[in-house]
């Protein structure tokens, strides 16, 4: 058991630069060589010099550009984010909306196209609780991993969301936090491998608006 | 005029990875010495340090305040600085460690050779006593200074200051 040598209230107060009341000489000596020995010891210490600014920026660089090939792959082979949007089947405006992209001039194969839309497009909600981030956007195989293409709006309670109308099969996507960041859905049920060491999320729209994910 | 940690941080945040030497450079020189004091040695301290530089790059979304990036880094640092110690304390048994110079350090040791006798000392201190320690007598930082970047209060930093005196004063003997 090691005997401990305090120093006195006063003694600490001296080192600490503080106020004090009184130290005997032998007290006043201690603390002085504790002192000059940290100072001592402080002189003495190797520094850690600019070396580690390069070894460290190498880094970043590697992650910089793992984070743009991984981009980049999505584009080329479908990956998983985990992300569970929430599916607001809106068929009517589904319908609505390829009526109004139709060209005037096919009007007669127009006319027989709603109920392909109702059947082929599906209007889906993201969502991502994210109060800290400035920016989130959802990349997927539905809009070509494009960061930024699918911007989502924060309410006020910090949860962001979006709604893309999206073709009947299978899609993969992510949420863009910040312009760099990619977050999986962390509600999703179905993730499969990047083929980067990530997981993409799943959704699979049905041809009468079910979804699975 | 330099730019705000804030500044640099949304900048690397939008996609300009370069952006992050700053901060390495300005954080590098400013929490060094407390790394090496902290750990021991300068690859340990070098290899902590750029593991903290990294982990902060990683979760640099993460960071609430980017204008108070300085103290966010500096609380991963020690992060790494206590998995570094406590690597070494699983391996080295404290009580095979002596303290330099025998004990009584005061029968014959010269200044340089105390300096040693300090260092293999804060060796043996708690991570917590040790990191106020030199924050504190090597860093020359002010209670309020320790505080900010530590997260604890100036009355808890005080005690482990003064502990770790307590602790050193008794490991070197000399200090009577």
């Amino acid at each position: 058991m090691m005997e401990w040598d305090r120093f006195s209230a006063d003694a600490h107060r001296y080192l600490d630069g503080e106020p004090f009341e009184e130290l005997s000489g032998a007290e006043l000596a201690a603390a002085d060589r504790l002192a000059a020995e940290a100072r001592d010891y402080a002189a003495r210490l190797a520094t850690v010099d600019a070396a580690l600014d390069e070894a460290v920026m190498a880094a970043v660089r590697d992650r910089a550009t793992a984070e743009r090939r991984r981009g980049l792959g999505w584009l080329l082979a479908p990956r998983t984010v985990r992300l569970r949007p929430v599916w607001v089947p809106v068929l009517a405006a589904a319908a609505g909306l390829v009526l109004w992209l139709a060209p005037r001039g096919r009007e007669v194969e127009v006319a027989a196209a709603p109920a392909r839309a109702i059947a082929d497009t599906v209007f889906v909600r993201f969502e991502l609780a994210a109060p800290q981030a400035r920016t989130v956007s959802v990349a997927g195989s539905f809009n070509g991993w494009q960061v930024g293409a699918l911007t989502m709006v924060k309410d006020a309670r910090g949860v962001w969301s979006a709604t893309a109308p999206l073709p009947v099969g299978e899609h993969r996507y992510e949420f863009v936090i910040d312009g760099t960041r990619w977050v999986p859905d962390p509600t999703a049920h179905a993730e499969v491998d990047d083929g980067f060491g990530g997981l993409n999320s799943v959704i699979v729209v049905g041809p009468k608006g079910l979804v699975r994910s | 005029m330099q730019s705000s940690d804030g500044t640099i941080v949304r900048r690397v945040l939008a996609g300009d990875a370069e952006q992050y030497r700053i901060l390495v450079e300005r954080y590098r020189a400013e929490f060094g010495r407390y790394a090496v004091a902290s750990v021991g040695d300068l690859d340990a301290a070098q290899d902590a340090m750029q593991e903290a530089f990294i982990r902060a790059f990683d979760a640099l979304a993460t960071c609430r305040d980017p204008d108070r990036f300085g103290a966010w880094f500096f609380r991963i640092l020690t992060n790494q600085c206590r998995n570094v110690l406590a690597r070494r304390r699983d391996t080295v048994p404290l009580d095979d460690v002596d303290p330099p110079g025998g004990g009584r350090a005061d029968e014959g040791l010269e200044r340089g050779e105390l300096g040693a006798a300090l260092e293999a000392a804060l060796a043996r201190l708690t991570p917590e006593q040790r990191e106020a320690f030199v924050m504190k007598h090597v860093d020359g930082r002010s209670y309020d200074e320790m505080a900010e970047l530590l997260g604890v209060g100036v009355d808890a930093l005080k005690m482990r200051v003064h502990r770790a005196r307590d602790a050193l004063r008794t490991m070197m003997g000399a200090l009577r």
